[in-house]
Formats: structure tokens, C-alpha cells, sequence
């Protein structure tokens, strides 16, 4: 039986996708204060990697450029609307280093420099009384 | 102009976007400690891959084994979420075999 290793790129292009994006797009807001920079940056480089996928007649390179250019595509996404709006809801830690984020902890009631999701599963929900005692311990 | 490419990204991005329903509810009902299994199928879909000659069931099994793997180091942030209010919780949740064992690993989380 022939080895078909179209899968395993396509396996490897989509998690180091996933993985790329999910990590870079929280560093990369956090610490930049205009993201349309590196929003537009992943944008044209989604594109060219699309490009490069209709060029190449390689099956293996062309469904590797294929799925990272459409994860950077939704990576410029995340950076320009989903990952500033996690942040205005406080379901994202804010910096407050970044005066982008200072002026959103300033116009958002909601927006923390908590990092929520830093600590593991209890089991039970938080009560409301807990929740805001959390906050008012890390303010 | 190749448009394999292109198809199989926006394929992979729909598969993606299955994993943060999938991620989503099965955390719900099922809870995170399910997370190897989920790692075990993840890993046997993208072996699985290597094995079909089809060009595109190769690469949708390989998308779909990444995604699997992915969701299952998701599943506990997932939990604390729900833990949050952020998404309804469900106090029933449908437990893993070897529920004990798993709880005294560390889940991972990327």
C-alpha cells in the first residue's frame, strides 16, 4: 500500500495553522498599540499564500499554502474585530501597557487585566459574589 | 490555475469552524476530562490519513484529525468558561472511563 502524505500536510498546515493564530493573534493584540498593521500584514499574506496555492501544480505544496492562507486570512479577523471585542468584554486580560487597551479599560465597565482563563476547571460554576470578589483581589 | 489549494483551505476552515461547536457543546454535556480520547481519535484520523489514496478523503481526515487534536487541548479552557457563566453549564455531565485517572493528569492546553 502507497503512503499518501497529502493527509499528514494537511494535518500539520492545519494545527501549526490553529496553533499560529491562536497564540500570536493574543500576543500580537496585547502588545501592539495599531493593529490595523499587523491586521493588514496577515491579510496580504493570506492572499499571497492563496496565490502560491493556485500557482504551484505540487498537490502537497498547494494544499499547504492552501489552508494557512486561509487561516491568516481569518487570523487578520481575529486581530482586527474578534480579539478587540474579547477584550472589551473582559474575556480577554487587557494591557495596560498598551494605551489602545488603557482607553478601552477606560470606556468598558466589563474589560479586566485578569487573565480568566488562567486556572483550571473546579467543577462548579463561580458565583457572582466570588467573580467579583476575584476582581476586586486583582485590582 | 491549481484550485486544490484554495478548495481544501476553505474545507479545512469549515472543519475549524465544526471544532468550536463540537469543542463548545461536548464540553457541555461530556465535560473536559474526555480529552484523551479525543487526542486518541485525533491522532488514529490523521495515521488514517496516510492510508487513503483519495487525494481529498486524505486531506479532509488529515484536517479533521489537527482539528480533533486541537479541540482537545481547547477543552479545558472550555470548562472554565463554562465554569464563568460565560456558556450554560450543565451540572450532569457525562464522565469519561477512567474518569479518576484522568483528573490526576494535567489536561493540555496550548
Amino acid at each position: 500500500m502507497e503512503i499518501n502524505w497529502l493527509g499528514l500536510a494537511s494535518a500539520a498546515a492545519t494545527f501549526f495553522g490553529v496553533w499560529l493564530g491562536h497564540v500570536s493573534v493574543r500576543k500580537i493584540e496585547r502588545e501592539v498599540t495599531r493593529i490595523w498593521i499587523p491586521a493588514t500584514l496577515t491579510l496580504f499574506f493570506g492572499i499571497g499564500l492563496e496565490l502560491a496555492s493556485f500557482r504551484t501544480s505540487n498537490l502537497i505544496l498547494s494544499t499547504i499554502c492552501g489552508i494557512l492562507g486561509v487561516t491568516l486570512l481569518w487570523d487578520a479577523l481575529e486581530l482586527a474585530v474578534r480579539q478587540p471585542k474579547r477584550i472589551k468584554h473582559g474575556h480577554a486580560p487587557a494591557n495596560p501597557h498598551n494605551p489602545r487597551h488603557v482607553q478601552i479599560l477606560e470606556t468598558h465597565p466589563n474589560a479586566t487585566t485578569i487573565d480568566w482563563l488562567d486556572r483550571d476547571p473546579r467543577g462548579v460554576p463561580y458565583s457572582s459574589a466570588e467573580l467579583t470578589s476575584m476582581k476586586e483581589r486583582s485590582a | 490555475m491549481n484550485w486544490f489549494g484554495l478548495t481544501v483551505g476553505i474545507a479545512t476552515l469549515f472543519i475549524i469552524g465544526l471544532g468550536f461547536i463540537w469543542v463548545i457543546r461536548g464540553e457541555r454535556y461530556f465535560g473536559y476530562l474526555w480529552w484523551p480520547y479525543v487526542m486518541g481519535v485525533g491522532v488514529s484520523c490523521v495515521i488514517g490519513s496516510l492510508f487513503i489514496s483519495n487525494h481529498w478523503g486524505s486531506v479532509l481526515l488529515g484536517a479533521l484529525g489537527a482539528s480533533l487534536l486541537w479541540g482537545s487541548t481547547e477543552l479545558k479552557e472550555q470548562a472554565v468558561r463554562g465554569e464563568l457563566g460565560w456558556y450554560p453549564f450543565w451540572e450532569k455531565k457525562i464522565l469519561p472511563p477512567f474518569a479518576d485517572v484522568i483528573k490526576k493528569w494535567k489536561a493540555p492546553s496550548l
